[in-house]
């Protein structure tokens, strides 16, 4: 997930530090260090993480866009000013605009801020903000958190734990990560006697936010190592009456295999690439640098099973329906982002087995040959009952409704008696409405309708125009006939009578 | 959790004043111009009422097919109960029914005392019908042993005379509310009310003014929250569509530009709109994202009270239905005006299996596609599509990862097995096993033994041999009939290789393993043997393999003999298989050589790997050295004539010495 290294440069980050073997540096030195010990593990163990690096003090700069390219970043870190005074505030809100408009709402984000423990002063200080998040007018602007993104907030402290600034902004600190969404740590070293201290940190928490996803890819008894990328996480999911939490299990079984159209594009919570991991290694992945060119080329020489399925799955262009948690499922298929590339990604799908109503309860799908063809259902699965924009229901709320129901009647009723079927069709569709609705009135008011057509019909009409308009004409008007299982019949008449 | 808007109770007013007329006559465009008096045509406040609340849930089981029910009450001298929880009786074709029992309003009477007519009654029923358990409260209770929170929502369709009528409506409302958690508070198969919101609409027709003033939402009690509104009899529906928005927490969005031809005019087409209810998920992606982009396509609906997102219509092209869309959220859909020309246009082009992109315009300039309207199995959905920067971007290709050089993958035969293992819906299941744990037993079976690439297997590239073996072994269970098929390949095979036979390729390109028919007779045997031992998975199975066992001799002794027999080939065919390990190896030696050993060292032997011809001088005196090199002499020479003969017998004495080496035996055969 991508990573916003928001950094404090505010004045008081140039305090100096004397550290234990008499050297001495400033605390944006140490801070700065500490994020090329950050972008290091990153660079070798999670290549494919987007990094993004923001300045801020009383205002913010976008120091480095999202990139892959770690030491485009350092770089980057390398030569920057020293401002005024911290604001907090402003930064997370130049962060929410840079996230929404890279990744947008749905991205989970992670943010290190790095600080010296001390919050800022005046209105604008971390202290003010918090004070006031819910007296915020129209005029003034919102809290910016929480995030409109999943959000995990991590506050790197470049002081001393003892420190008495710090003892004072933890508490502050704390809040800020509740109204991220309560997913985040504070991290602070002991002291800062050493750097040591600091680059702990740093790669500490790079291996605890960048924890790769190992599992096991089965498809019966065919297995293999698998990463993830990114890393899954676990769901919860609230309905009407129950909150569960889902985790991802550590194997993803495959359970049988759906053709990509019938499939056709649900909910999914994420995506997922899947890199094979080799079995022979004893690294945890495929991605570090320092594996040597013979060790690559016998890699990619070893068959892989995801290989093989990536292959067979595009050909016969299926996606395999895997099991990625209890009661929990998700689809691997072949996936390319350029025409060249390609891929197998899983894409998981919200927890639950009737997730996708036109495949029908996940648990309940079948192979057909292991049943009679009448227990077989073709998909996508038919509702046992018709919406009403399938149902040719009577909905008169608009005039044009009632209107047109009405202009229908009378233009068959124009073109009798080849249309006697359909005038009474309608004619008993639109009474049977005005009944149950109460709406008498209209019978009554149609009866009338149809003795002005009469009247008007041209001479060229047919004579059963006039004796059918006439016949229904007087069925309305007739009370005991306002009963919805009675149906109007048409007039046997000597023109229609077979 | 517990939504009130999981029991919503419609109390309908259908006392004598509702059968009076709204007052509202309708306006018939087409009889314009006709001679004649026309009576006017309108409806009464019942009529208004009824197909207000019809629609009101028309929208909510169109969206929200189970857990979110209604009930109908319609209330004059006593409570007319329309339906139950019951899932089967939440239709409005249920309703509708129920409404043409009762009819309409009575007619004031003039019998005294007068019948008492009130909405009380049906309010009543309403209260007392809320504590019944609805299936998923029961389920609920069942299974988790939970605590559950019964909140109702009441929508009561009045008319009061004044505030202080409708206050007391509200009290008396209270009142019997907390006398009915009373009456229940012992009851195992009744709910207590954890909380009711009471929505009371008061109308009236539009040639009158009501004395009855709106009120906001009110907590009259933890229990109770009451709001009012006082609006014309026409106007319910607009005020129901506002309130629904609120209730089940639906958005709007008007899809613009939808071309369609005119009615009139089949050869000219205008762009006509259509708006859609859905659930207000499907905008939070384009909702939360630029502010400036969001504020553009949000506009008030006019005359109404609610807003509603513009999204064009993107002329589809193509099929869109093959690949896996991004879809972040996936709603149901309803057309708010469900029988007008544009709704029916769009919706008869979506049932019948095409989709529509929808745009949203981008204050930066361009636009994106941002949703995905499609039918799926008669049901409408819009799905929000995945519009940002994707964290996924330039991954890289399989073919660069572990695995990704091999070029002999046996993609059709698991391009079969995927075939096999298609998943289909099934009806009835008249098992107690969840069906897709069978077919996790199935692939298994199936999977058991398989080896990935065509270089690693022989059974399965010569499948006219031994087909239908494979297929038939993999099944937990097998007939006699099958046990005699699989007998039959067994012997037909036997009966190939004493009719020495080759063993042909099913397709010509392919690479057979080992040439040699001796060979391959020897690894198909070998391949069965491990594939049938790793799937006994029954009797027949075991009878099976019992009969190859017997009909081919993997006895030890007979297979030493003949793996002697083999032995050099299959030396020789392993070096030819693994050439490219064995050449660098062999380079790697040449390179040590040239640095380390000495001018007059011997030139490496051509078959002999380098290493065992080091190891070879171990131990071994420096005549033996000498005879060596004599030897390597003698190999350099031009080739022996009996070696150029094509029928040379070699290996004469191997049946008389058998525990010799072969390559003493070749050099000396050389000599």
């Amino acid at each position: 997930m991508p990573t916003v290294i928001l950094l404090d440069v505010s004045l008081s980050m140039t305090r100096p530090v004397q550290l234990s073997d008499g050297t001495e540096t400033t605390r944006k030195q140490l801070a700065i260090n500490g994020i090329e010990a950050f972008l290091d593990h990153l660079g070798a163990h999670s290549k494919l993480e987007f990094i993004a690096l923001m300045a801020f003090s009383s205002l913010y700069e976008e120091r480095c866009p999202f990139t892959r390219d770690t030491n485009l970043i350092k770089t980057k870190l390398k030569n920057i000013d020293d401002y005024d005074k911290t604001c907090i505030e402003t930064a997370f809100h130049g962060v929410g605009q840079m996230v929404l408009g890279e990744w947008g709402n749905n991205t989970s984000c992670q943010i290190i801020l790095v600080t010296d423990g001390s919050t800022g002063i005046g209105a604008m200080s971390l202290k003010e903000s918090l004070a006031t998040v819910n007296q915020r007018g129209v005029s003034g602007p919102v809290f910016p958190l929480p995030f409109p993104f999943p959000t995990k907030l991590h506050v790197v402290c470049i002081a001393g734990s003892n420190e008495p600034s710090f003892i004072k902004s933890k508490p502050l600190y704390q809040k800020l990560i509740d109204y991220s969404g309560n997913l985040g740590s504070i991290q602070v070293p002991e002291n800062l006697q050493t750097e040591s201290n600091v680059l702990t940190i740093f790669q500490k928490l790079a291996e605890e936010m960048y924890t790769p996803f190992k599992g096991v890819l089965k498809c019966g008894s065919l297995e293999t190592k698998i990463m993830l990328s990114p890393t899954p996480m676990a769901h919860t999911k609230t309905t009407d009456f129950s909150t569960q939490t889902y985790n991802i299990s550590e194997i993803i079984k495959v359970c049988g295999f759906i053709p990509v159209p019938d499939i056709s594009s649900p909910m999914a919570l994420s995506r997922h690439l899947i890199l094979p991991v080799s079995s022979q290694k004893q690294e945890t992945s495929n991605e570090s640098g320092t594996t040597d060119d013979n060790l690559v080329s016998d890699e990619s020489n070893t068959p892989s099973f995801c290989v093989l399925l990536h292959g067979a799955l595009k050909v016969e262009n299926r996606a395999a329906l895997v099991e990625v948690g209890h009661n929990w499922f998700g689809f691997v298929y072949s996936w390319a982002d350029s025409k060249k590339k390609s891929n197998l990604m899983l894409t998981i799908l919200p927890p639950g087995s009737d997730v996708i109503p036109w495949l029908g309860d996940l648990n309940d799908l079948g192979v057909a040959d292991m049943y009679t063809p009448e227990q077989v259902v073709a998909f996508p699965i038919k509702p046992s009952e018709k919406r009403s924009y399938s149902q040719n229901g009577v909905v008169w709320i608009r005039q044009a409704g009632l209107q047109s129901d009405i202009q229908k009647i009378l233009r068959h009723a124009r073109k009798l008696p080849d249309k006697t079927q359909q005038f009474y069709k309608e004619l008993n569709r639109l009474r049977k409405a005005a009944i149950s609705l109460g709406f008498l009135e209209l019978l009554t008011g149609l009866a009338y309708i149809f003795e002005q057509e009469c009247m008007q019909l041209p001479g060229t009409a047919h004579p059963d125009c006039a004796l059918q308009l006439q016949h229904a004409a007087d069925l309305l008007r007739k009370s005991q006939n306002r009963n919805i299982t009675f149906v109007l019949m048409p007039l046997q008449t000597n023109y229609n009578a077979s | 959790m517990f939504p009130a808007n999981h029991k919503t109770l419609f109390v309908l007013d259908h006392t004598p004043y509702f059968g009076i007329s709204c007052e509202n006559p309708i306006e018939f465009e087409f009889l314009k111009g006709r001679t004649g008096f026309m009576p006017p045509i309108s409806k009464t406040l019942w009529t208004s009422s009824i197909e207000s609340a019809v629609e009101y849930s028309r929208i909510v089981w169109d969206l929200f097919p189970t857990g979110k029910l209604i009930r109908f009450f319609a209330s004059d001298n006593v409570a007319h109960i329309l339906n139950t929880w019951s899932s089967s009786q939440q239709s409005i074709s249920h309703i509708m029914n129920g409404c043409a029992l009762i009819g309409v309003p009575p007619l004031p009477s003039s019998v005294s005392p007068p019948p008492d007519y009130t909405v009380l009654h049906g309010l009543r029923a309403a209260i007392e019908s809320m504590c019944e358990p609805t299936e998923f409260q029961i389920e609920k209770i069942k299974t988790d042993r939970g605590k559950i929170l019964n909140r109702c929502r009441v929508i009561c369709i009045t008319s009061a005379r004044d505030n202080e009528s409708m206050k007391r409506l509200e009290e008396i409302f209270l009142t019997v509310l907390s006398q009915q958690n009373k009456v229940v508070s012992g009851s195992d198969t009744l709910l207590r009310i954890s909380h009711c919101h009471l929505v009371i609409i008061n109308t009236f027709p539009i040639n009158m003014e009501s004395s009855v003033n709106n009120h906001p939402p009110i907590n009259l009690s933890p229990l109770l929250t009451t709001e009012v509104h006082s609006i014309k009899a026409p106007q319910i529906p607009n005020k129901l569509a506002s309130l629904i928005l609120e209730h089940y927490d639906l958005a709007s969005t008007t899809v613009t530009g939808i071309p369609m031809k005119e009615e009139q005019n089949a050869s000219s087409s205008a762009n006509y709109d259509v708006e859609i209810f859905h659930s207000s998920t499907a905008h939070t992606a384009i909702l939360k994202g630029n502010p400036l982009d969001s504020a553009a396509i949000r506009t008030m609906k006019e005359g109404l009270e609610y807003e509603t997102v513009t999204l064009k219509w993107c002329t589809p092209r193509g099929v869109t239905g093959n690949e896996l869309h991004n879809c972040i959220a996936m709603n149901r859909i309803t057309p708010v005006d469900v029988n007008s020309r544009p709704s029916l246009c769009l919706i008869n082009f979506l049932l019948n299996g095409r989709s529509v992109m929808l745009e949203m315009p981008r204050k930066a300039g361009g636009k994106i596609t941002s949703h995905l309207l499609a039918a799926h199995g008669g049901e409408i959905f819009i799905h929000s599509l995945h519009s940002a920067r994707s964290v996924l971007e330039e991954p890289p290709s399989i073919s660069e990862g572990c695995g990704g050089r091999v070029t002999d993958y046996r993609i059709q035969d698991f391009g079969l097995l995927i075939k096999q293992n298609t998943l289909v819906a099934l009806t009835n299941k008249n098992s107690y096993e969840k069906p897709l744990n069978k077919i996790m037993e199935r692939l298994n079976r199936q999977t058991k033994f398989w080896p990935l690439t065509i270089s690693s297997t022989l059974i399965f590239n010569l499948k006219q041999y031994i087909d239908p073996l494979p297929a038939l072994f993999v099944k937990e269970t097998l007939t006699e009939e099958e046990v005699f098929i699989c007998r039959n390949v067994i012997f037909n095979l036997i009966g190939l290789e004493s009719k020495m036979e080759p063993l042909q390729a099913q397709n010509p390109g392919q690479r057979v393993k080992g040439q040699k028919r001796d060979d391959q007779y020897k690894a198909i045997w070998n391949e069965l043997e491990n594939f049938l031992k790793s799937s006994l998975y029954s009797d027949n199975h075991k009878v099976v393999y019992q009969c190859l066992l017997e009909c081919h001799n993997f006895n030890n002794i007979d297979e030493d003999k003949s793996s002697e027999k083999l032995d050099f080939d299959e030396a020789l065919n392993q070096l030819d298989n693994i050439s490219t390990v064995k050449d660098e190896n062999a380079q790697r030696a040449s390179v040590i050589r040239a640095t380390t050993d000495s001018p007059m060292s011997p030139p490496p032997l051509a078959n002999v790997p380098a290493f065992s011809l080091q190891n070879s001088y171990k131990g071994k005196t420096l005549y033996d050295i000498f005879e060596n090199m004599e030897n390597e002499k003698i190999c350099n020479r031009p080739e022996l004539a009996g070696r150029k003969i094509e029928h040379f017998r070699l290996y004469v004495d191997l049946d008389s010495d058998g525990q010799g080496g072969y390559r003493n035996e070749g050099l000396m055969d050389a000599e």
